[in-house]
């Protein structure tokens, strides 16, 4: 029997989809927090996201940018075991080595509207719920768009 | 008590965890227009994504030839492979075209990697990754075709529509323009190309009902200098050519994912431009549906169309003609050559698009016929609601995007031919912004394919030799002036024919098949033969009984031993 879509959440929850070594050996992917940057006064935006204790997860797992630009980004490890972060940026890829209860920074850079997964490539993190999304809203430039008349959405 | 944490520093590129040096030699520095109007005078570079403006993927290289070609063999490999997740997991594909300067490959990769690679070696020089959305429109796989080189940037098209120029010493960004609108469904993945102070870059998104497009921008500035839509609007030339009422010239299509070439004397660029949308339901698009299915003559100083010839009007199999418009001469005259996904080999006179001859260059056409005077005629296409229908050659086309060669030592053209058919069922849908736009349902057959490798004489249009292949042939070509003819397979063979008589002389398996562009340098006087494998893309389409087969991320480089 299928859930309405608006029950899924809940239903994953009580499934214990959400934890480490419940319903599944792992955590399903990017469910948790969701979290806004917030755009300080020299147009960067800044977010925290953390690695809680056995959670094998993001926290939040959807970090929001509200257009395109530079995201400062604090990344705690509160676990009791090592992990890193690779996250995605123009340029490069951006690494990050985390010990256990270690805390860095990345300086990050996405000029476009979509999302973009991060995650910890190290043994199977990514399979076990180590894997997060960045979502950058907004549009493209007005000149960079179709010269047409507006058109139906999905 | 506050945990007193260790301090993790700032995140690093990832590069430098790797065994890169960082930069390049500054041989793109020197780089000018003048000099890729006179590339083929400089058989050790693959100066521009076809070798020359004339797209003709012929080097006049010849130590490699047909006496010494079956000691060829594997001097280098570069691997970059994944990490982490990335847009079209399953469909990435290795299909660009190696750029080659005094020593130095550039070559752009799936997902918004460009590499500069020491020619010689397949040291890493330097990488650049741009990031590119997991959720960005993508109707033929995660790839990109190539990067251009001039002036000291490499300038390279990306998925999420943006037009990057690099430092071509360090790889580090110089500017960085929105091309299109990923919103809309667009996105880019053609291989740009330098024209005096500007760099040419069409869009892609024709299934997704966008409205194509040609750009330039200032190569020094990344301003744009113009745009040249492909479908008219309402009251322009070609308009008559779409329906007076609604808006189905607003997601049109005609888009330009595939680069031009280029006649300096006549100052005109020649650019394929793509398939109406949506794909298979002409009944909402009555009309020619110009200019799609196209190759138009663009001035380059202002983006204005002189000529076009239509060569699929109306279409309702898919029948993109984004591919390379090949330029030679032939008694005098200034010609182009093409291979159109619609199965004929088309001659036209590039001054004014007149058409001088046109021959099938497959085995079967079923979809309709095209007389020696150009006159189309439909037989076979989704016309009713709900109802299949057979035809050949199936919407990857005769000939896909990948492309021919044309030797002026052999005077041949050479083109890696598909013989596939395919079952399309009009199913009508309503228009929505960045959702497919195809208007059928589609299933490429399974069965009854093969493909070749054909030698065409442009005189007569026929068929000079054919190198048959149990699956059809899916790569480009080249050719060299060691009578040979390139080909891969996407069974993963790489093959080497002769150009004269079509048999093959050497092969290599590389264990992924072939849908790129391989190009020929020489670096302090040893020629090499550069292959991108890899396996993907839109598989679906253009050969679906290979959907299983090994994928890969590998650019195999050959020489003969030293």
């Amino acid at each position: 029997m299928a859930t309405a879509k608006e029950e899924l959440s809940v239903v994953v929850r009580e499934l214990g989809l959400d934890k480490q070594n419940k319903a599944t050996l792992g955590r399903l992917l990017a469910h948790g927090r969701l979290a806004h940057a917030e755009e300080g006064p020299d147009g960067r935006m800044r977010a925290q996201v953390r690695i809680a204790l056995d959670e094998l997860a993001w926290d939040p797992a959807i970090i929001v940018m509200p257009h395109a630009g530079d995201l400062e980004l604090e990344v705690i490890n509160d676990d009791d075991n090592t992990h890193c972060a690779l996250f995605p940026s123009n340029g490069d890829n951006q690494f990050m080595w985390l010990v256990n209860h270690s805390r860095g920074t990345a300086s990050l850079n996405l000029d476009g509207p979509g999302y973009y997964w991060f995650s910890s490539p190290i043994g199977n993190d990514e399979g076990r719920g180590l894997v997060g999304a960045i979502v950058v809203l907004g549009d493209v430039p007005q000149e960079a768009r179709l010269d047409r008349p507006p058109q139906p959405q999905p | 008590m506050a945990t007193e944490y260790v301090d993790a520093g700032r995140a690093v590129n990832q590069s430098t965890l790797s065994f890169g040096v960082g930069s390049a030699p500054p041989v793109a520095r020197d780089v000018t227009y003048e000099r890729i109007l006179n590339a083929r005078s400089e058989p050790q570079n693959w100066l521009t994504y076809y070798g020359a403006y004339d797209g003709q993927r012929y080097s006049p290289l010849d130590q490699i030839n047909t006496e010494n070609v079956k000691d060829l063999r594997p001097a280098w490999v570069f691997q970059a492979g994944t990490q982490g997740l990335h847009a079209g997991p399953s469909t990435y594909s290795f299909e660009a075209t190696p750029i080659v300067v005094d020593g130095v490959m550039y070559v752009s990769g799936w997902d918004g990697w460009v590499w500069a690679l020491d020619a010689r070696t397949g040291q890493e020089l330097w990488r650049h990754k741009h990031a590119i959305p997991y959720d960005v429109s993508l109707c033929c796989g995660n790839v990109n075709r190539g990067v251009a080189v001039a002036e000291g940037k490499v300038f390279v098209a990306t998925l999420n529509a943006h037009v990057l120029a690099l430092d071509a010493e360090t790889g580090k960004l110089v500017w960085d323009t929105v091309h299109g609108d990923v919103r809309a469904g667009e996105s880019a993945t053609v291989a740009p190309l330098v024209v005096k102070n500007m760099v040419i870059v069409g869009s892609s998104g024709g299934e997704f009902g966008v409205r194509g497009h040609l750009d330039a921008y200032d190569i020094e500035t990344g301003e744009r200098v113009w745009r040249c839509y492909m479908i008219p609007k309402p009251g322009e030339p070609g308009s008559e050519t779409w329906p007076a009422e609604g808006e189905a010239w607003a997601r049109g299509g005609g888009n330009c994912w595939v680069t031009g070439t280029y006649d300096p004397e006549l100052n005109l660029l020649y650019w394929g431009t793509g398939n109406p949308a949506p794909d298979f339901d002409g009944e909402v698009r009555e009309g020619d549906n110009l200019y799609t299915d196209c190759v138009i003559a663009v001035n380059p100083d202002n983006g204005e169309i002189q000529w076009h010839y239509q060569y699929t009007p109306h279409d309702l199999w898919d029948y993109d003609s984004n591919m390379e418009n090949i330029l030679f001469e032939l008694g005098g005259r200034k010609l182009l050559g093409h291979f159109d996904k619609n199965g004929y080999f088309f001659v036209l006179d590039r001054t004014n698009g007149e058409l001088v001859r046109v021959a099938p260059f497959v085995d079967r056409i079923t979809w309709g016929e095209i007389d020696a005077d150009g006159k189309v005629t439909p037989k076979v296409y989704p016309e009713n609601e709900g109802e299949p229908v057979h035809f050949w050659p199936g919407p990857a086309g005769g000939k896909e995007w990948t492309h021919a060669a044309y030797s002026p030592k052999t005077r041949l053209f050479y083109a890696p031919v598909q013989e596939a058919g395919s079952t399309v069922t009009r199913r009508r849908r309503e228009f929505k912004e960045s959702i497919p736009y195809w208007g059928a349902g589609v299933a490429v057959d399974l069965t009854d394919l093969y493909g070749y490798v054909g030698a065409f004489d442009p005189t007569n249009g026929k068929e000079a030799w054919r190198w048959r292949n149990e699956v059809p042939m899916c790569a480009s070509v080249l050719a060299t002036g060691g009578d040979l003819v390139f080909a891969g397979a996407p069974t993963g063979e790489y093959n080497a024919l002769n150009a004269r008589t079509g048999e093959l002389l050497w092969q290599f398996q590389c264990g992924s098949g072939h849908h790129s562009s391989p190009t020929t340098y020489s670096v302090d006087g040893r020629q090499y033969i550069a292959v991108p494998v890899g396996w993907g893309a839109w598989t679906e389409g253009f050969l679906p009984s290979m959907l299983g087969a090994p994928a890969g991320d590998a650019l195999f480089v050959f020489a003969l031993p030293e």
